[in-house]
């Protein structure tokens, strides 16, 4: 089976100073790649207020993976991170059939747009006017 | 009997009258007593912007849609189209998760 693409993203202890953050990014990264996944990119979002407390915290440190690999990694990966401190949420969402998909539907439509200028005789890239 | 209803000037405007409907209804356009709201057409934000993908990390557009209390609005609210209403959902629904969005606030 292909590898699928995955965000994880987690909030850290907002109490962590920002090199503590940079252990525990590498440390998922550590749990993904243990499995065969592959780190596509990583962000850091920084202290941002949570609309709502967790875990008794007003605000949380925001990471962000995105990630290649099996859904059996993903399992693992979560697994970890659920027994790992410091990390108070974390949110996986499988990402590529949904951006294939979007992808998909904008060649689509530039397609369309060509196909319903060349049928009405109207030079491309000029809206024709319509006739009432 | 058409006739009699074009000279007494009766009120015909409203539509589905039974019987005198059909005399009516040509004659009625001008005599009308029923008032019309003219509403602008709602567009769908996301398919006039041509979104295909509806990111929950996208705060800011999606906030557009979900008010401070942080209820999900119905689609005649915003007219958005079925589809992105659906996908808006999830988005919506993936944040209150992540505490990007509040579930419920006061």
């Amino acid at each position: 089976m292909s590898d699928r693409t995955y965000e994880i993203l987690f909030i850290a202890d907002p109490n962590l100073g920002e090199p503590e953050v940079d252990a525990l990014a590498a440390l998922v990264q550590g749990f993904v790649e243990k499995d065969g996944g592959k780190l596509q990119k990583l962000e850091k979002w920084g202290k941002k207020r949570l609309a709502y407390d967790v875990r008794r915290h007003r605000e949380g440190y925001y990471v962000l993976l995105v990630v290649e690999g099996t859904g059996a990694m993903v399992k693992e990966v979560e697994r970890r991170i659920k027994v790992t401190d410091g990390i108070i949420r974390y949110l996986t969402v499988r990402v590529d059939e949904e951006l294939r998909k979007a992808e998909r539907r904008k060649a689509k439509r530039a397609l369309g747009d060509e196909k319903r200028r060349g049928r009405t005789g109207s030079p491309p890239a000029r809206d024709a006017e319509v006739q009432l | 009997m058409n006739g009699d209803s074009r000279s007494f000037g009766r009120p015909s405007g409203r539509p589905g009258g039974g019987a005198g409907a059909k005399g009516g209804g040509a004659a009625g356009k001008e005599g009308g007593g029923k008032r019309y709201f003219f509403r602008r057409r709602k567009v769908c934000k996301f398919c006039a912007d041509k979104i295909d993908y509806v990111d929950y990390k996208d705060i800011k557009l999606i906030s557009q849609f979900v008010p401070e209390r942080g209820k999900i609005l119905p689609r005649r609210m915003f007219g958005t189209c079925a589809e992105h209403q659906r996908k808006l959902t999830e988005a919506v629904n993936r944040a209150r998760h992540i505490a990007l969005l509040p579930y419920a606030s006061d």
